[in-house]
């Protein structure tokens, strides 16, 4: 039986570590604690023990490698050696979910999985009060994910006699909403709530497992070493200010307490900054601060409350709450985490006027209308293709370069409720007519509060219209976890001297914002200038196409 | 054969604990019990020992205090030492048959035997009646610990015994010799010298609970243990022993010279060690260190992924609510929540007259810690009314904080009820309280909790019932 020995943890937020030799041979027979390598970490070399014994099969890196924490090592075959077990996988078994409240007493209706990857939502408002009757699939609450905000059924019918929050409240995926009496007024469904009718609360207890993948997938993974287990967050220290709950909020949420600086008294982690740190989304990546309650929190910086300016009724106080929160939470977070730079130019777009001009007649054929924006969106997919990395993501958490093969254009929509961000999934695949009518499809729908949470995720890059309204130029914020946001803006008529003679041309602006870590400023400007040839000879744009 | 998604091995306080845990969370869930249902602790340990501490400190007011308050007993009191024996024994089996009946009504099933892996998914329990194999997906080893045996002091656990026979004693023995001056051996020492039994603790160090507890708690209970007329040795070694016509003669080294005790009984409490020798762990390849404990992570795992191990088998402190805590913690891990141990605080509780209970750091440790700046101070029992109207006045609440923030780390408590006492310690280390958080908290008088509060206001520097100097310069001129 062959056994894998991964590198452990070699010390607090040491991610990986050079091989610089290795201790045994295959062949050679390992006791359990033997050291097996050295490796160098950038505090110190270390040795690094096998948790278990047996015989060296096969070793996986070359002195010289950069081995990360958690990646196999070296095979070793247990047969022969001292009965150590192999290191099996056992799952946790999905065994029974919590059995169903019985009779037509209370029912606890719990928030339902919102989308993939969504752990919580916040809080907007109810659409039901205590003594209300509901029906089974009745919208009782309006909640706020990433982007969007849902209207949250109840999958049982009864009488509503206990709302568990209040506006504003973050609440976690598959925790009681709310309490419905099953008596007057309820279904049959209700009174004994089968796997059947209670989809919701069905896929939960998935959830729940779901919902701390990484480190459920680390902790069942070969025998660890009591000391080099990847853990994760690592055990929060004795100095670390925070309570109990706290501490285990923080644990579930994959946030390391350890080295934060709490916002509360004395440096007290708070819910609020364990909230907050998650929204940073990297974890342990120092990026990962306090903030939920007040996006403009800044790390260790106590932030003066604005003065109060005097009389009753000079200032009015609202909540931050809902789309503007998260808005300012998710831009804050990408200017907190990417250093971000702007690239601006100026296309003469004669020649795509023109060319639009052409194709109007045709669009109203096929019962559409062409803005500039597909056409752009198809110049920006032909340039990223050749410049993959504004296709790209970071992935603090694991340090790597993620790049993607699709191509999902995201495009800044100005809506009543703030900015949304609708996404054309797969925009390579669609004609300019097809691009046209999703754009009006999904800013009329975004205008409307109707996008659904789907249709608002996975872009690789983004573009911002933000000349439809007004301006020369603007520095936009890119949309973490991406890499870059084009800008594209109004279009003017401009004299130039072409041949000696001054003629008349149209221009337009265009801004590319690139994350700085993995975009070079000479990069950005060969991607615009090979985007711009593209925008200024529209026939230029066939030769792309795929 | 039997399966089972989990089987606990041992059903002490961290055993029966993780059981029950997982059963709740729909494990299909046994418990393997060589000898009693809920362990030591339940059966030969803290319960049992408590029985005893009650009713002789029940019997000690009579004696010195009734008379001050107006309480004359005719003719004294006499100790039916069998009926005190049966009594201890009916409050075990009470609290053992208590635990059968979780166990049972969380559908954990009970198996009766030793246990032996036979690899890391399969046991066998053996008892008079047979040899069953067992599987299970996880193993959780709560196999604990036994009293350490001394070259030349074999327990026969009549008259050479650890605290399992000196518990059962059922008459009161004239002379005793303690070796080992730690918490076990004083509690016992204590209570039997309050029946009326001439004792001797020979200590090796050069004081009682040395490293155990703060040294100030420590002093108080020593004092009164010499009081009361317990004879203390201290850098002492117990050679051996020797049977005699009338008991036994221990001999004692202390500072190069013999001596000889005489004694009627022995006890040998020198501490405890895991059991990481039994239940055949290395067939399923759990890793043991030289001490005895099981090699274990965070999350109690073993270096075998479907093995944990809890409880004092898996580590120090061996105290049943690490135990217990433990054993929740665990049976959570395997039902996939992210779970470690990451409590900030194990309460530590010695059930001496008075008793002692501690939670966080000693000043040392605070020190060690990078706590450079301490604020330290103490409120005594006999400036808190009720201590004062129980007659209980010896001893102090003792706060460490951190001088910069005064977020409290350490609580030691020496008197009355300390081990009720600690709780409130506990919970307010655990949620980073402040001297304030204490201070300002409104405690219900007259009780022993708000010697809580003023330790707090005395840390802080400003006691209601104390009289603190230096006074601030207001005050000194007020006095002048």
């Amino acid at each position: 039986m062959a056994t894998d020995v991964k590198l452990p943890e070699l010390g607090e937020g040491v991610t990986e570590g050079e091989l610089v030799k290795w201790l045994v041979q295959p062949g050679d027979s390992v006791k359990a604690d033997q050291p097996i390598a050295e490796v160098m970490t950038d505090k110190a070399t270390v040795e690094v023990p096998t948790p278990v014994a047996g015989i060296v099969k096969e070793l996986k890196f070359k002195p010289g490698q950069v081995v990360k924490v958690d990646s196999i090592m070296i095979t070793l075959d247990s047969a022969g050696a001292t009965a150590k077990p192999a290191a099996s996988k056992p799952t946790p078994s999905a065994t029974t979910a919590a059995s169903a409240s019985g009779g037509g007493a209370a029912t606890p209706i719990k928030l339902p999985e919102l989308g993939e990857g969504v752990t919580e939502g916040e809080l907007v408002k109810w659409l039901v009060k205590p003594g209300d009757v509901v029906k089974a699939d009745q919208p009782v609450a309006e909640v706020m994910t990433d982007k969007a905000t849902v209207e949250v059924p109840t999958p049982l019918a009864g009488t509503v006699k206990e709302l568990k929050f209040k506006s504003g409240d973050v609440v976690k995926v598959d925790s009681v909403m709310l309490i419905l009496e099953g008596g007057a007024g309820a279904t049959p469904k209700a009174a004994a709530p089968s796997p059947a009718t209670q989809p919701a609360a069905a896929t939960k207890s998935a959830a729940v497992t779901t919902s701390i993948p990484a480190a459920a997938h680390l902790n069942f993974g070969a025998a660890q070493a009591s000391n080099g287990s990847p853990i994760y967050p690592p055990v929060a220290d004795s100095k670390v200010l925070a309570t109990p709950a706290t501490r285990r909020l923080a644990r579930e949420m994959g946030v390391d307490i350890n080295g934060m600086s709490g916002t509360g008294l004395a440096g007290r982690v708070t819910r609020e900054d364990v909230l907050g740190a998650k929204g940073g989304g990297s974890m342990g990546a120092g990026a990962t601060r306090a903030g939920a309650a007040m996006p403009a929190q800044v790390p260790g910086v106590t932030i003066p409350r604005p003065a109060y300016q005097g009389g009753p009724g000079v200032e009015e106080r609202i909540p931050l709450i809902g789309i503007r929160r998260k808005i300012a939470e998710n831009l804050q977070r990408s200017k907190q985490i990417i250093p971000h730079f702007t690239l601006m130019d100026e296309a003469n777009v004669t020649e795509l006027v023109a060319f639009r001009e052409s194709l109007k007649d045709y669009a109203e054929k096929n019962g559409t209308k062409i803005t500039y924006l597909p056409i752009v969106m198809k110049a920006l997919i032909a340039t990223i293709r050749e410049f993959p990395m504004f296709n790209a993501s970071i992935d603090d958490a694991a340090s790597e370069i993620v790049y993607k093969k699709y191509f999902n254009i995201g495009f800044a929509a100005d809506t009543p409720q703030g900015l949304v961000v609708p996404v054309i999934k797969n925009a390579d695949q669609k004609t300019i007519v097809e691009l046209s009518k999703e754009i009006l499809d999904l800013s009329k729908r975004a205008r409307d509060g109707k996008l659904k949470l789907d249709e608002m995720k996975g872009a690789g890059i983004t573009i911002t219209n933000i000349g439809s309204v007004g301006g020369t130029y603007a520095t936009p914020v890119i949309n973490h976890p991406e890499v870059a946001i084009l800008g594209m803006y109004k279009i003017d008529e401009k004299p130039v001297i072409k041949n000696g003679q001054l003629a008349a041309i149209k221009v337009m602006n265009y801004t590319v914002t690139c994350d700085h870590r993995l975009i070079d400023g000479a990069v950005a400007a060969r991607f615009m200038k090979s985007f711009l040839e593209r925008i200024q000879n529209p026939g230029r744009l066939m030769m792309d196409m795929v | 054969m039997q399966n089972f998604d989990v089987v606990v091995i041992g059903s002490g306080p961290g055993g029966y604990v993780a059981a029950i845990r997982a059963a709740q969370l729909g494990f299909k869930t046994a418990v393997v019990e060589r000898e009693f249902i809920g362990g030591v602790c339940l059966n030969v340990g803290c319960i049992p020992s408590k029985a005893m501490i009650t009713a002789t400190h029940l019997l000690h007011k009579a004696q010195h205090n009734f008379k001050d308050m107006g309480l004359n007993i005719k003719g004294g009191i006499d100790v039916d030492m069998k009926q005190l024996v049966k009594w201890k024994q009916s409050v075990c089996d009470k609290m053992s048959g208590g635990v059968n009946q979780l166990l049972k009504g969380n559908t954990v099933t009970v198996l009766r035997g030793d246990a032996e892996f036979k690899s890391s998914k399969e046991i066998t329990v053996k008892s008079s009646s047979g040899t069953e194999a067992v599987q299970a997906k996880y193993f959780i080893v709560a196999t604990g610990s036994r009293p350490i045996e001394i070259p030349g002091f074999k327990f026969d656990e009549k008259d050479i015994v650890s605290s399992t026979g000196a518990l059962a004693w059922d008459e009161i023995p004239k002379r005793v010799v303690t070796i080992g001056g730690g918490y076990i051996g004083l509690e016992i020492s204590s209570y039997l010298r309050k029946l009326g039994c001439e004792v001797t603790v020979v200590e090796a160090q050069s004081s009682l609970l040395a490293g155990v507890v703060d040294p100030d708690c420590a002093q108080i209970v020593t004092r009164k243990l010499d009081r009361s007329g317990v004879k203390l040795m201290y850098g002492a070694k117990a050679k051996g022993q020797k049977k005699v016509k009338d008991g036994y003669e221990v001999t004692v080294e202390v500072n190069g010279k013999e001596e000889n005790l005489k004694a009627d009984k022995i006890l040998v409490t020198v501490g405890r060690r895991p059991n990481g020798d039994q239940a055949n762990l290395k067939a399923a390849g759990i890793a043991v260190d030289e001490r005895g404990f099981v090699k274990v992570d965070a999350q109690r795992r073993t270096y075998v992924p479907n093995i944990f191990a809890i409880g004092d088998i898996a580590g120090q402190p061996m105290l049943a609510h690490k135990a217990s805590y433990e054993g929740i913690l665990v049976a959570e891990v395997i039902k996939g929540y992210n779970r470690v141990y990451d409590a900030k605080t194990v309460p530590a509780v010695v059930f001496t007259d008075p008793e002692i209970a501690a939670a966080g750091m000693t000043e040392a440790e605070a020190k060690a810690k990078g706590f450079t700046d301490l604020k330290v101070a103490k409120f005594p029992f006999g400036a808190n009314g009720r201590a004062v109207s129980m007659m209980e006045t010896e001893g102090f609440v003792k706060m460490i904080a951190d001088a910069k923030t005064n977020v409290l780390l350490g609580v030691h408590i020496v008197g009355p009820e300390a081990s009720n006492l600690i709780s409130e310690a506990v919970l307010a280390i655990e949620m980073g309280a402040r001297l304030e958080d204490l201070a300002l908290s409104i405690h219900p008088h007259p009780t022993l909790g708000e010697t809580m509060m003023e330790a707090a206001e005395a840390t802080l520097g400003h006691a209601i019932h104390i009289i603190q100097k230096p006074l601030t310069s207001a005050g000194k001129n007020a006095h002048a």
